[in-house]
């Protein structure tokens, strides 16, 4: 319904949107979603035909071409300009009707539609007030109306959303994602949570460029990598635990993060979900796992990083979301009949934390590093801590 | 054309929806109908002087059809470009000399219904009193309707060049001005030229006779006073403003389509 190949357009020297490329089958519902001065709008004005574009190999909505048949391509679109201009001297209703001479509607038509859509978007009982009088989130709805009014295939709302309040927010989404699969429409936003309310699928653009396009898990794989795996367990040998670790199908690499107390933190990134493989190799060796979780970066934190306009991303990609514990119990593994599972008896593995626990469970790990540790008092991170102070104090000297 | 149509409607009742429009009718209106009774009674009840001298004849009705032409066509564009709406007209399915013709009209249009008071004191003076030359006035309402058409146009072009309102308003009525006082300004300077270029060349008389005279059949007052205001309605003075007009309405499509590229 609307295709975009090589879209280019220079503001004199800014290059405001810069070889931007893509497609939207009918039906569709896509944000556009970028910071400010992304490219968005422009790229918004260039499919309405309010702009030319400075160069495109393909330019065209609802099978017209936008440069050659400019006011075929207008006749198939609905669009609200962040600005929503409506004449504030004409009543909603006289606004309607303009807009439906100006696309060429019937009297009667238009009548019947007129109701219909100034209905669906809620302001029905306000068609005999003056556009100017009314309130922001009631003129969105009105320029909403104004754009749907002829029953156009393509829907293009440039910041539909802004400048309104939570509620009438949610109103306008409810719309949006009920006029899906009726309307192609093409969004923006500059905020995540919005886009991804409408839009199954979002386009992000950065100083004119598309960074991403797809789905969130598309956006996150372009965007961030892979996540990685975090685990921490009491293995002894760190260095030993590592080459271990690293030897498992499917990783790449491993690194050490910290110790605190007798736990060893590793980080383990490559190919897949490596969770299940990496508590098996911890349940043979007898290692008391204290986590193992999957860190994904989150959306929000690769959008926010975008913003910030930081290159690779990589404050993102470090920033963990709600990192869920998942204790790997070798009974309930055992379940799942892994064939790596298990050589150590089920009863010289209690669920960690219960009461009862033998004092010297782990001095029977040959590796163990934290054997000497008194299980019967809490694991005090004194030590570490002490360190980490002493760390503090040498860096600001 | 249907879009020039429906344009033309919505522009005319916008101007009318605003109060300024009101405001601008009467106090025009006041200031005309109390010169023309002034005069009526200075004349000693000359009809016709009295209603030449208020349309066409002083300074004052020059002035108002600078003043206002210019305000209109800033109201028409530039305001619409500030708040938006051009933005709206431009991607609705109408053609850009569709946008620009029905706001040109709806301009005219407006200063018709300030004209049109000429035709209320005719009126009135063959109901009470002596009956005017009605061949006059009516050929002085369609010059004085054309004469504010061109500067309307004129102003288009000026206010299609901002989008700041004051600026619009500010360059549509310099140039207006410019128009109406080039032939004046163009015989200033061609007196100073004849002494300049009679020390370089040793005559100009050709030159001076060609721009004196191109000058001349530019001069609006001049079209406005020999036909028109004489009660003659020639098809050359119809044609003389419907080109220029023609010709600044044309600048104004292309000015506004240049706005695609500009952005």
């Amino acid at each position: 319904m609307i295709e975009v190949s090589h879209l280019t357009r220079r503001f004199g020297s800014l290059l405001a949107v810069d070889d931007v490329s893509f497609t939207l089958e009918a039906g569709e519902v896509v944000g556009f979603l970028g910071p400010n001065g992304a490219g968005k709008t422009t790229a918004m004005r260039m499919l309405t035909g309010y702009l030319a574009a400075t160069s495109a190999e393909t330019l065209k909505v609802a099978g017209y071409d936008v440069l050659r048949d400019s006011l075929e391509v207008r006749k198939h679109i609905g669009y609200l300009p962040e600005s929503v201009p409506l004449y504030s001297e004409m009543r909603v209703q006289e606004m309607m009707v303009f807009q439906g001479r100006l696309h060429g509607m019937s009297r009667g038509d238009l009548r019947r539609r007129v109701s219909e859509v100034l209905e669906r978007v809620g302001v029905l009982d306000r068609s005999r007030q003056l556009v100017g009088h009314l309130s922001r989130g009631l003129r969105q709805r009105v320029g909403l109306a104004v754009a749907l009014l002829p029953n156009p295939e393509v829907l293009i709302l440039d910041e539909p959303t802004s400048g309104l309040d939570p509620l009438q927010r949610a109103e306008v989404r409810r719309l949006i994602r009920d006029l899906a699969g009726e309307h192609t429409v093409l969004l923006s936003s500059h905020i995540l949570a919005e886009v991804e309310s409408m839009s199954e699928r979002v386009i992000i653009l950065r100083q004119g460029r598309v960074v991403a396009d797809g789905g969130r898990e598309d956006l996150i794989a372009t965007l961030g990598g892979q996540g990685h795996v975090r685990m921490e367990a009491v293995v002894g040998d760190a260095e030993a635990a590592r080459d271990l670790l690293a030897s498992l199908p499917g990783v790449e690499e491993v690194q050490i993060t910290e110790r605190v107390g007798i736990h060893d933190g590793f980080t383990l990134r490559g190919g897949g979900d490596l969770r299940e493989d990496v508590g098996a190799l911890a349940a043979q060796k007898g290692w008391a796992l204290r986590e193992l979780s999957e860190q994904r970066p989150s959306l929000e934190s690769l959008f926010a990083a975008l913003v910030l306009g930081e290159g690779p991303l990589e404050e993102a990609r470090a920033a963990p979301t709600a990192a869920v514990v998942e204790p790997v119990a070798p009974q309930a593994t055992s379940g799942k009949g892994l064939d790596l599972l298990p050589e150590t008896p089920a009863d010289d593995a209690p669920a960690l934390g219960t009461v009862g626990q033998k004092d010297n469970f782990y001095s029977l790990n040959p590796f163990d590093g934290g054997g000497g540790r008194d299980l019967s008092k809490p694991v005090s991170s004194s030590d570490a801590s002490d360190e980490g102070c002493e760390e503090e104090e040498e860096d600001e000297a | 054309m249907r879009g020039t149509l429906i344009i033309f409607r919505r522009e005319l009742a916008g101007l009318f929806a605003a109060p300024l429009a009101w405001i601008l009718l009467f106090v025009a209106l006041l200031l005309n109908g109390l010169l023309f009774s002034l005069v009526l009674n200075q004349t000693q009840g000359d009809v016709t002087a009295s209603l030449e001298f208020v349309f066409g004849g002083n300074f004052f009705f020059w002035a108002l059809m600078l003043v206002l032409s210019p305000l209109l066509a800033m109201r028409l564009l530039t305001e619409e470009a500030a708040s938006g709406t051009l933005e709206y007209l431009r991607t609705a399915p109408v053609s850009d000399a569709a946008v620009v013709t029905g706001k040109f009209l709806a301009g005219t249009a407006f200063m018709a219904t300030l004209w049109s008071s000429l035709l209320i004191y005719a009126a009135a003076l063959a109901l009470w009193g002596v009956a005017p030359d009605w061949g006059q006035v009516v050929t002085i309402f369609l010059g004085s309707v054309l004469c504010s058409a061109l500067f309307v146009a004129i102003g288009l072009v000026a206010c299609s060049l901002t989008n700041i309102p004051l600026l619009g308003a500010f360059l549509a009525f310099m140039a207006c001005l410019w128009w109406v006082l080039m032939p004046a300004l163009g015989g200033m300077l061609l007196v100073q030229m004849r002494v300049l270029f009679a020390d370089l060349f040793g005559s100009f008389e050709v030159a001076e006779a060609w721009i004196g005279g191109a000058l001349e059949r530019m001069d609006v007052r001049r079209h406005f006073g020999n036909s028109y205001f004489q009660g003659v309605l020639d098809s050359a003075e119809v044609i003389f403003f419907l080109t220029w007009i023609s010709l600044f309405l044309f600048l104004t499509t292309r000015s506004l389509e240049a706005r695609r590229w500009r952005g």
